[in-house]
């Protein structure tokens, strides 16, 4: 493992809203490089603890460190050095699409103008146009635009397609995404919350899953699919019973079993297998599945 | 070439890559001095992170079957592995030994065995003369 500072390092958060915690003692360490899924149900905690990150919110208790530094007392430091978009983007309504950009700008150290123009002319958005006059969808790009120009070493993106066409979402955020690590590859963290999965199937290198304001699963993404599994297996006559530690959910239709697994699969099919099955599969779940049979 | 990837294989998905690539050179698909789209379009076509597509890229690159021109992207190399003979035959051995044992488990005899890699190989050899050919 690296020892370099990691880009975030969440230490046992916890923030209540009067009696009710919204985060419960979440950890999680996300290496600079990476992109991270930060994966949770409406009410999960998830935007609280960023809010925490961008010291929008104080801790109640526990720690965040964005490059090594606390964003309450390094807060300019930190904020040079990351782009967030929101789930709800605004923007002053007067403004034109090139003006909101030059705006954004105004703010930063540096500014990719190239990035801008390939991005405009890639999602078609005409920077004479009035923001006002642009659909939900565009109000994203633009965001998202504004968000990667300045080349930001961590983007944190809350819920960046919720809401949206489910067609086009999926290609935009890979562009995104894409133009955002094209410019230094091993500096450029992405941190996303989001309960729609499936989008960022082959985004993701590492996840969390956070429940209930802590973190109910962390994995990278390869060893996720790696360790769970669906097993199916069809007999002659009436499916055996088996039970191993590792079975999530077990189907039995008809003369097929359907078993779903967390690790355990090799000793799982080699107990099936004693049963002279007709036929045996697997296949990996998606992290969408996975997400879903953790929370059940 | 087509690459894919199949997330539901459970195989990570830049070890999909590397053999997709790894299955093209062999059966002629690929020659040397072919090139191999580049990172970034890549990683948009398959709806891959780039690192995913880079780590595929370095992973081939270390066993010398692709090499980077800087600023030109990446290429298939010749056969020219960077290791030693005995290396590359302990390899191939390893490899060899886990299809034994797969064998064992579904009770294919050794003659049947031995019968199943000679047509493979007439598999590949065939597929290299229709890239040939065409």
């Amino acid at each position: 493992m690296s020892t370099e500072t990691p880009a975030i390092e969440i230490h046992q958060l916890a923030r209540k809203y009067g009696n009710t915690d919204a985060v419960n003692g979440l950890t999680l360490s996300v290496r600079a490089g990476q992109c991270y899924g930060f994966f949770g149900r409406n009410g999960a905690g998830k935007t609280t603890t960023i809010r925490c990150l961008l010291n929008l919110l104080k801790p109640t208790s526990g720690s965040v460190r964005v490059f090594g530094l606390d964003p309450a007392r390094d807060e300019v430091a930190v904020k040079r050095r990351l782009a967030y978009v929101p789930d709800q983007v605004a923007f002053y309504p007067w403004m034109t699409v090139a003006q909101t950009l030059e705006y954004l700008a105004s703010f930063r150290d540096r500014w990719n103008q190239q990035t801008q123009r390939e991005l405009l002319d890639r999602f078609r958005l005409d920077p004479a146009k009035k923001v006002d006059g642009l659909s939900k969808g565009q109000k994203t790009q633009l965001a998202l635009i504004g968000a990667i120009c300045p080349e930001p070493d961590l983007l944190i993106l809350d819920e960046p397609t919720s809401g949206l066409d489910p067609i086009v979402r999926r290609e935009f955020i890979q562009t995104i995404i894409g133009a955002y690590q094209e410019t230094a590859p091993g500096r450029r963290t992405v941190f996303v919350s989001t309960h729609l999965i499936s989008e960022f199937e082959g985004l993701i290198d590492q996840f969390t899953i956070i429940e209930n304001g802590r973190a109910a699963l962390t994995l990278e993404a390869d060893a996720a699919r790696e360790k769970y599994k669906k097993i199916r297996a069809r007999f002659a006559g009436e499916p055996p019973r088996i039970d191993v530690p590792g079975i999530l959910n077990l189907r039995r239709v008809g003369r097929d079993l359907e078993i779903v697994a967390n690790g355990a699969s090799d000793e799982i099919i080699h107990r099936l297998n004693a049963h002279a099955p007709e036929s045996v599969s697997t296949e990996a779940l998606t992290l969408e599945d996975i997400f879903l049979v953790s929370l059940k | 070439m087509l690459l894919q990837i199949n997330f539901k294989s459970g195989k990570p998905a830049y070890l999909q890559l590397v053999d997709q690539v790894k299955a093209a050179v062999a059966s002629g698909g690929l020659r040397a001095g072919d090139s191999l789209p580049g990172i970034r379009p890549l990683a948009e076509d398959l709806r891959l992170n780039r690192n995913t597509v880079a780590k595929a890229y370095a992973e081939l690159e270390s066993q010398g079957v692709i090499e980077t021109a800087p600023g030109k992207g990446c290429f298939v190399a010749g056969n020219n592995s960077p290791l030693k003979k005995e290396v590359r035959i302990k390899m191939l051995s390893d490899e060899i030994d886990a299809a034994i044992v797969q064998a064992h488990h579904l009770q294919i005899a050794d003659d049947q065995f031995l019968d199943l890699v000679r047509k493979r190989l007439d598999y590949f050899q065939q597929q290299n003369d229709k890239h040939a050919s065409l």
